[in-house]
């Protein structure tokens, strides 16, 4: 067992979610506010300006004529879609670093971070469960907890392989035991100290166990069953492989035949090579 | 001679197999590789004598999903991306009875039961239209909790596969 008030320390060297991100979630969340309320915070941002148009002309939205303000970039893509672009490029700071303790490489993490929130995003649609840019979000930086804990599961990754590979522990529950604390707990303690909602924070904590949510089941399940997905078509994977527990009870909460679930992963399928344009240039 | 090789080896291109992707090759400079495989599996085929190779990476067993995707990308399915890549091999010059195949792939989440065990039905599609067509496997490595690569090279036929967090392993 490891000094888990070190680890847990070690959350603010982690660069924080911008403010401009936290101002457009709040926004996104409140059905009075408009496109200008949207743009307003967006424009005396210039770096993100920039990005978001960038990512805009890219390939990937196909928009007929070249988009220059944020204003034109909203009208062509909708809100939704420019706050998911915004939430991006706050979450990226993080994650797109190699993370050798998970075998990842650079950028592997947040391959991964985006394809669940795309997933997440089109399960929530197609079980018409609210609160997107929340599952949107929280699919997002559901895995911050692995930056922290990274080089504490590089340095017991013997001992963490040898329960999930002989044991039959999930790699969590190996990190727990090993370490003391796992991603998704220490995840949802940087999402406590970047003044997350409660909800936000649920989803953290319970991503791998959606039944223990009690402030958010239909959104924990949600953002559960984009986890798996991305993990069974192997998405940004490392050494953490599919060594998860899936609850089979997700399936039923959201109504979701299995000729759904293997109709949203042909669908991202069909994507995966925009998502990775989109992946590249946010 | 150690600079050599060194050289030969730098020359070699790697031509990545993407999701719902597959390719053929017959230059033997070129080496096949595709990531990540998860619950999708990866099916190499190499004919020694021509030295013919190619490279499936399929996600989910059956086109009847969707028969327009099929059309658009037969790569994404097995019982369409298995055809096109035996089909593919031989219009450069396999012939099956020499080719030597090599799976890899189908594992699962834990305690994932059969409603949603897509890697296990990506196994069976693949059993069942090998059974019918005659087909051999040479080398299989499937199921489980991990997650795989597959590398062929086309100069000799040597494979390995990449186990994450496991290591490297000749086959």
């Amino acid at each position: 067992m490891k000094d888990i008030k070190a680890i847990i320390q070690k959350i603010d060297k982690l660069k924080p979610m911008p403010q401009v991100a936290q101002k457009v979630m709040s926004i996104a969340q409140d059905p009075q506010s408009s496109m200008s309320d949207l743009s307003e915070i967006i424009i005396y941002d210039q770096a993100l300006t920039a990005n978001l148009l960038r990512v805009c002309n890219s390939a990937l939205f196909g928009v007929p004529k070249e988009v220059e303000s944020v204003q034109q970039a909203i009208v062509y893509l909708g809100m939704d879609q420019v706050v998911d672009l915004v939430l991006m490029s706050g979450g990226a700071a993080n994650m797109k670093d190699k993370q050798d303790g998970y075998d990842l490489g650079e950028g592997d993490l947040w391959k991964y971070s985006v394809s669940s929130a795309l997933i997440a995003r089109e399960l929530a649609e197609r079980g018409k469960v609210e609160n997107s840019h929340l599952i949107f979000t929280a699919a997002l930086v559901k895995d911050i907890g692995k930056v922290v804990l990274n080089q504490y599961v590089a340095d017991s990754y013997e001992k963490i392989n040898l329960l999930v590979s002989k044991h039959e522990f999930s790699f969590k529950e190996a990190e727990k035991a090993v370490i003391g604390i796992d991603h998704a707990e220490l995840g949802s303690m940087v999402a406590e100290k970047w003044n997350f909602s409660k909800k936000m924070v649920d989803i953290i904590k319970f991503h791998h166990s959606p039944g223990e949510s009690e402030k958010s089941l239909l959104e924990t399940s949600i953002v559960h069953m984009a986890d798996t997905l991305c993990m069974m078509m192997g998405i940004g994977v490392g050494s953490d492989g599919l060594s998860y527990r899936f609850d089979n009870d997700v399936a039923e909460r959201l109504n979701f035949s299995e000729r759904d679930l293997q109709e949203a992963i042909a669908g991202f399928g069909e994507k995966i090579q925009k998502v990775e344009e989109l992946i590249n240039a946010a | 001679m150690n600079v050599f090789h060194e050289k030969e080896r730098n020359a070699l291109v790697n031509l990545v197999v993407g999701v719902s992707d597959m390719k053929v090759s017959n230059d033997p400079e070129s080496v096949l590789i595709t990531y990540s495989l998860g619950s999708c599996i990866g099916i190499a085929v190499y004919d020694s004598v021509s030295r013919v190779g190619g490279l499936l990476h399929f996600m989910l067993p059956d086109s009847n999903l969707d028969p327009s995707k099929a059309r658009k990308n037969p790569n994404m399915f097995a019982d369409s991306g298995i055809p096109n890549l035996f089909k593919s091999a031989y219009k450069l010059g396999a012939k099956k009875q020499r080719m030597k195949v090599i799976v890899a792939g189908g594992s699962q989440v834990l305690d994932q039961k059969g409603f949603f065990n897509i890697g296990k039905r990506n196994y069976m599609a693949i059993r069942k239209m090998f059974w019918k067509n005659n087909v051999m496997i040479d080398y299989e490595n499937v199921g489980g909790h991990v997650n795989r690569t597959i590398k062929l090279a086309l100069k000799d036929g040597a494979a390995s596969l990449k186990i994450s967090g496991q290591g490297v392993f000749e086959i």
